[in-house]
Parts: C-alpha cells; structure tokens; sequence
C-alpha cells in the first residue's frame, strides 16, 4: 500500500509543477551518487530525497493524508491545488499538504500526532488534548496507547472505527475531531466521539472518577444519529462488561466514561437503563460494594411500596398467588399461610377478604409472617400483623398472627412454626421473590425446600423473575440483566405516569438497587439470583413437589387486573403449562407457579 | 282547552315522595347522581343512602353479588367509596377495551371476576389508609397477635 501511495503521489507531483520533471531528473542522478548522504535508496530511485530515519514519520504523514484525501469530499482539490515548493522532499510535500488541511475551519489534526515542534508550529493550533501530547508524560504515553490499541481490538464499529491501514503498536493513530463541521460528515469522523473520552481519561489516570460528563465544553461532540448512539450504547455497555470480566480494568474504566457519554445522548428508559447499569460496573470496577443490602431495609420496603403502586408486576404476583391459595383452601375450615417475604403484607387484604366472601363462610386464618431483623429493632412485622388483625376483624374474619425475624430462610426449621397437623388445618406457603435469595449459599435452597416439605402444606406458591441472573459467566449474567432490565423500565415508562412523579423516581431506584446487586456484586452479597421458570421447575420436581396447574379464574382476574393500568396494552399474561406469566410485549418478565407435594410424599 | 290544562295542573312535588325519586335515582348513572346529590339539601342526603350506590355499583353485574358481600363492604366504608374508588375506574377501563360491537351494553355487563376484583382493590384501599393513620398505640385489639419469637440459630 504504502508503494500506491508513493505513486499516486508521484503523479500528483508531476501535474503541479513542470520544475518538478527536472528536478526529479536531477535528483535522480544526484541520488544515484548521493547514496551515501543517508536518503533512503528506493525512494531515491523514483526521485524523492528522504532521510532513512525520517522514513517513519513519513509514512506516517502518509497515511494521515491518505486518510485525509480519500475520506473528505471537498479536500481532494488539495491534490492538485495546493503549492508544493520542493515535490523531491517528500516530508515536507506531505507535510504542506497536511498543513492545508488544517487551515480549513472545519477540520483538525489531533496536535499529539506530530512529534516535533517544528510541526506544531504549522500547525499553528493550540494542543486542546495536551495529555495526548507525548513529549510530555510518557505514563499517559503508555496508558493511552493501551487503552487505543485495546478500544481497536474490539470487534465492530462500536468502540473504534476500522482503519483501513496496517498499523504498528507504538504509533498513535490520526483521528479527527469535527468542530461544529459544517461539511458533509465522513463515516469515519462522525463516530469518534473517542478523542474526549480518552482524553479525559488519560488525562487523569490516577483520579478515577466515575464522571462521564464533558469536560471540555469547546469542543462539542456531533452526534449524527440517536438511533444510531443507542446501538453504539449497548455495545459500549456489553464491551466494558467484556473487559471487566477480563480484568482490564483500566480499559473498562475508559468505556465507563463513555457509556456516560453516550447516555447523556439518549432519552427515556434507554437513559436510565445505561445509568444504572454504568454505575453499577465502575462500582464493579473500583470494587466499592454498595450499601449492605439489609440495612435499609425500610428504605426498600419504602421504595417497595412504590413500585407496588405503579407497576403491575407485584400486584399480579399477589392476585395470581392468593387465587391459588383459595383455590387450595376450598373446603377447610382452618387455613394457615406461611408467607416467607412479609414486608408489607400488601398480598393478605385480598386474601382475607375473598376468604370472608367465601361460600361456605370464612375459615379461620393464621397467618405467619416471616421478615429480616430492622437496624433499628422496630417491630415491623408486628405492626402489619397488627394492621391485618383490624381488617380481618373489620370483616368478619378469624385470624391469628405471628411473626418470625430471620436472616434467611435457611435459618427456619419447620418446628418452629407450630404446626397443627393437616387434618385440622391446611397449610399454604407463600413465597414472593424470595426463594432465589438462597441461591447463594451452598445447600441454602435445599435446606429450605427440605423445610416446606416437613409443613406438609397443601399448596405452595412460588412468584418468581423470569430471566437467568445466575450465571457464573459475568458478561452471560450481563448481557441478559441489560435485556430484562430494558424491558422492565420501558413498562416502566408505558405506564402513563408524568416522568418526574415520585412513584416512578422510586420505582426505579428499587429496580436500580436490584441492578446494582447483580452486577456489583458477587458471593454472599449478591443474593438477586434470578433464575427462570424452567430452572426453578427442574429445582422443585426434584426436590418432591408435583405443579398444580393455575386455574382460568387466575388468568381471567389476572387479565382484567392488567387492563386497569395505563400502560394495559403493553402488558401480556401468559400461561406456560399451568404456570402464569406476566410480560412487556414479547418479553415474559415474571411467574407464578404453583406446586404440592409430590403424591409419594404426601402419606407421610 | 288551554284553561282545562292550568286547572288540571297536579299539584304534585316529587321531594314530597321520596321512596319514588329514590327508585329515579337508582336508575341513574354514577355521574349523574352525583349531579343530582347538587340539587338541593333533601336530594343531596337523599343521594348519600348507600344503597342507591349499592344498585349503581352492580346494577349490571351478572351474576349479581351474594347477599353475604354487604356487611364486607359496608364495613370497608360504604358502596359509595366503592363506586369511587374501585368501581367507577374498572368499569371505565375495562369499558374503553370493548369498542367494537355493541359497545353500550357491553360495558355495562361485567362478570363475577370483574366484581371480585374490585372488591379486592376495595379492600388494598381499605388496608393502606389503615397504614397511614399510623401504627396506632391501641394494643388491645391485638389480642390475635402473638409474641413475636425470634429463632436462635445463625
């Protein structure tokens, strides 16, 4: 390639002056017996003087002009406009040329390209990335060269733009940065919104802060297209997840910033997704867990009830629940229901009251409630225990109360319960994304399924997300999180709420916090393990539960249930082998199963 | 003629039958009693009795509610609050969902689904102002309560 360019430039050479025949003539005569005088030999024989250790930066120089010429419309007149003094003198030919090509208002050279001070000084223009600048600081030299060659490596125009030359390691690529370009803009120079970033970047290797915010407000960046930047968001999202998990840190620090960047360019749930999902990798990065997860407890319950109040999710998995434990409790005359996640209680009005409305007349209905220990030893299960009691007694219902603090579920045995034994009274249990939670510890699952099975209750129900958070693989966990996560904001957003109410702000920090903890996290910390339904039915077949199919009274509520929210139409229940499924258009979201004891089992 | 008319003029004033335009009232729509409760002092406590709210609500509900809900949602507050707060929003937004056909009728026919939901909804309304009233000092309707044990093991 590098033969063509010499070429074609010859020919460029020749049409601009006719001194030039001469003195190739000339030069060529002069060369053959200047050998000795360092030019390089080749080149000297096609009739341009260059010094053999000049080579380099001539090429160099090439290549940028190459670059140049070939990619903006409107410069190739330079080719023959421009007044070369000295064609023979490659270097300087090119460097004239290069030096045109500045003087136009809307295009400029990356100063830290050129090396001497001679070149700077033509081109006369104040080095804006001075951190780029390598006669300065060989620590950003190097840093930056690796976080340059590395953004190339990644596959795809995302990260980096293809450059069509060979390259050496140690050499810094050209890159042109628009400036409110008012030509039509080149494919190449339109997607580098790079040179900011990494400037910023480099330009603070050791403040790592986690800004991605322009620092450097005279140079704008043109973002040509916004459907275009979301792409290049998602990519720059999944290639930092890709270089975390590789441990290059400082790479993936690079590509933090730039997801901010890029954010900052899109709008709505795409925004938000890309902000909570970037903080919650730079916390991976620099290794700042977040909050323990069980501090501020009333805070989540807080943030909770929000989220409860905006979005159908938590509500469908209450309705669909409760109807199958009616289901279950048709014809008993004392009901018990150990619910594993009481927080609220928001899931047992409903309940009671269908149990008041009941044919037959209401059973009796105990009620366990099972929650963390609060920081501030408040008895927060008491008081919805208590609050439940009013209702219950404002209806007409029996009931009774009791509350159990633990950790983790694991930490239950079946005794402490007090069961009364399933001739006299039937037992539920209810579980409301609580049951990946064990996933963490060894054997935690196991222990507690164990522990069901010893209530010999009558149904158990199960409402869990649908989406595989669990993986070892950090970048497979990733990439399906920033799709299940998508999805749950843009319902978020189809839910007709004015965009700045509380309730949305809250509902998406509660979903905020559940990112965090899936990407941030890891160990005993990161207890939002997601499993799906498919995983968490092969689990339960095989610990000794049979599925019992959720009936059509399920669904039908289910439905109307939907219909009432705003965003009604966007939302879709599924039935999934006797299982339902709430969705956001295509993509299921959560489920809900029922199950009992397998029919083995249950004679003991 | 004209003069047999003036003299044939009944004297007769609605506000003084009050079972008759209560049986005109059950026949109106929700907004429209709602109006009628503007009128004048009777009509406006005429409109409060409940159960002209109770023939609102499931006026076209089939099958009709057992007679076992009334006491529930009296003592949830009343059928008026149902219409409200639960009823009035289902019946338009599920409403809004069956246009085509014979949209009138349609909408005002709702199932036992549609009942049992709001009065579910009913009683989540009825439960979260019981929270924001506060926790309440009142320990002695919680006798059903008991003490809350706290497992040993770590």
């Amino acid at each position: 390639m590098k033969r063509d360019h010499q070429e074609t430039i010859g020919k460029k050479a020749e049409s601009s002056s006719s001194s030039v025949d001469t003195g190739k003539g000339k030069s060529w005569f002069e060369d053959d017996q200047d050998a000795g005088g360092g030019m390089d030999e080749l080149l000297a024989v096609l009739g341009y003087k260059i010094k053999s250790s000049d080579m380099a930066d001539v090429a160099q120089k090439l290549e940028q002009l190459e670059m140049v010429l070939g990619s903006e419309d409107g410069i190739s007149h330079l080719a023959s406009d421009t007044v070369h003094y000295n064609p023979s003198d490659l270097s300087g030919w090119v460097q004239s040329m290069l030096s045109e090509c500045n003087n136009l208002p809307s295009t400029d050279l990356d100063s830290s390209f050129l090396l001497s001070s001679n070149r700077d000084s033509l081109l006369g223009q104040p080095p804006a990335i001075t951190s780029l600048d390598f006669s300065s600081n060989s620590h950003s030299k190097v840093f930056t060269d690796d976080s340059e060659y590395d953004l190339r490596a990644i596959p795809g125009v995302a990260a980096f733009p293809q450059q069509e030359f060979d390259r050496s390691n140690d050499r810094k690529r050209m890159k042109l940065t628009p400036i409110g370009s008012n030509i039509a803009p080149a494919p190449s120079a339109n997607s580098l919104q790079s040179p900011t970033a990494s400037s910023t970047s480099s330009s603070s290797p050791q403040a790592m802060a986690v800004s991605g915010t322009l620092s450097e407000p005279t140079r704008p960046i043109v973002l040509i297209d916004s459907q275009e930047t979301g792409v290049r968001l998602v990519h720059t999202l999944l290639a930092c997840a890709k270089e975390t998990q590789e441990e290059n840190l400082e790479l993936a620090d690079a590509l933090v910033k730039r997801i901010g960047l890029l954010a900052a360019s899109q709008t709505g749930a795409m925004r938000k997704v890309a902000t909570y999902f970037a903080e919650a990798l730079a916390r991976r990065i620099y290794k700042i867990s977040p909050q323990d997860y069980r501090l501020d407890s009333s805070c989540l319950d807080t943030l909770e009830m929000h989220f409860y109040e905006t979005c159908p999710y938590l509500k469908f998995a209450h309705f669909t629940a409760n109807q199958a434990i009616l289901e279950a409790f048709a014809n008993a005359s004392r009901v018990h229901v150990i619910d594993f996640g009481l927080k609220q209680g928001m899931q047992w009005p409903a309940l009671i009251q269908a149990l008041a409305l009941r044919p037959g007349g209401p059973p009796a209905f105990r009620l366990t409630g099972i929650g963390p220990p609060q920081p501030d030893n408040t008895d927060a299960l008491q008081q919805v225990g208590w609050k439940l009691a009013q209702l219950a007694r404002t209806i007409g219902v029996e009931f009774e109360f009791r509350g159990f603090v633990a950790n983790s579920l694991a930490d239950l045995d079946a005794e402490m319960l007090g069961l009364l034994p399933p001739e006299v009274e039937a037992v539920a249990v209810n579980s409301v994304f609580e049951l990946h939670r064990l996933l963490g510890r060894p054997g935690g699952i196991d222990k507690v399924l164990g522990c069901i099975k010893a209530m010999r209750p009558k149904i158990v129900t199960v409402v869990e997300q649908e989406a595989n958070h669990n993986s070892p693989v950090f970048l497979d966990r990733f990439t399906e999180a920033l799709h299940y996560y998508s999805s749950l904001f843009d319902s978020l957003e189809g839910s007709g709420l004015t965009p700045r109410s509380q309730d949305l702000l809250m509902s998406e920090l509660y979903l905020g916090r559940h990112i965090c903890n899936v990407v941030a996290c890891e160990g005993a910390d990161r207890v939002e393990r997601h499993e799906t339904l498919a995983q968490w039915r092969t689990r339960l077949d095989s610990a000794g539960f049979d599925p019992v199919h959720l009936g059509s009274n399920a669904f039908k509520q289910a439905s109307m249930l939907l219909a009432l929210f705003a965003g009604g139409d966007g939302y879709r229940v599924e039935e999934n082998n006797g299982c339902l499924m709430l969705g956001w258009h295509t993509r299921p979201l959560i489920a809900t199963s029922a199950w009992q004891l397998a029919a083995g089992d249950s004679q003991q | 003629m004209e003069g047999n008319v003036k003299e044939k003029r009944p004297k007769f004033c609605v506000n003084d039958h009050v079972d008759i335009l209560m049986e005109i009232l059950k026949r109106l729509d929700g907004r429209s009693l709602c109006v009628s409760a503007c009128v004048c002092r009777l009509w406006c406590t005429i409109a409060r009795n409940d159960s002209l709210w109770e023939h609102l609500c499931f006026r076209h509900a089939s099958p009709p509610p057992s007679s076992g809900v009334r006491p529930v949602i009296v003592a949830l507050g009343g059928y008026k609050r149902l219409y409200m707060v639960c009823v009035r929003p289902v019946l338009s937004r599920l409403g809004r969902l069956r246009i085509a056909g014979d949209s009138d009728r349609a909408r005002k026919v709702w199932t036992r689904d549609g009942v049992q939901l709001s009065l579910s909804l009913f009683c989540v309304d009825y439960y979260e102002r019981l929270g924001r009233l506060g926790g309440g000092g009142d320990a002695s309707g919680g006798s059903s309560l008991m003490f809350l044990c706290k497992p040993v093991n770590v």
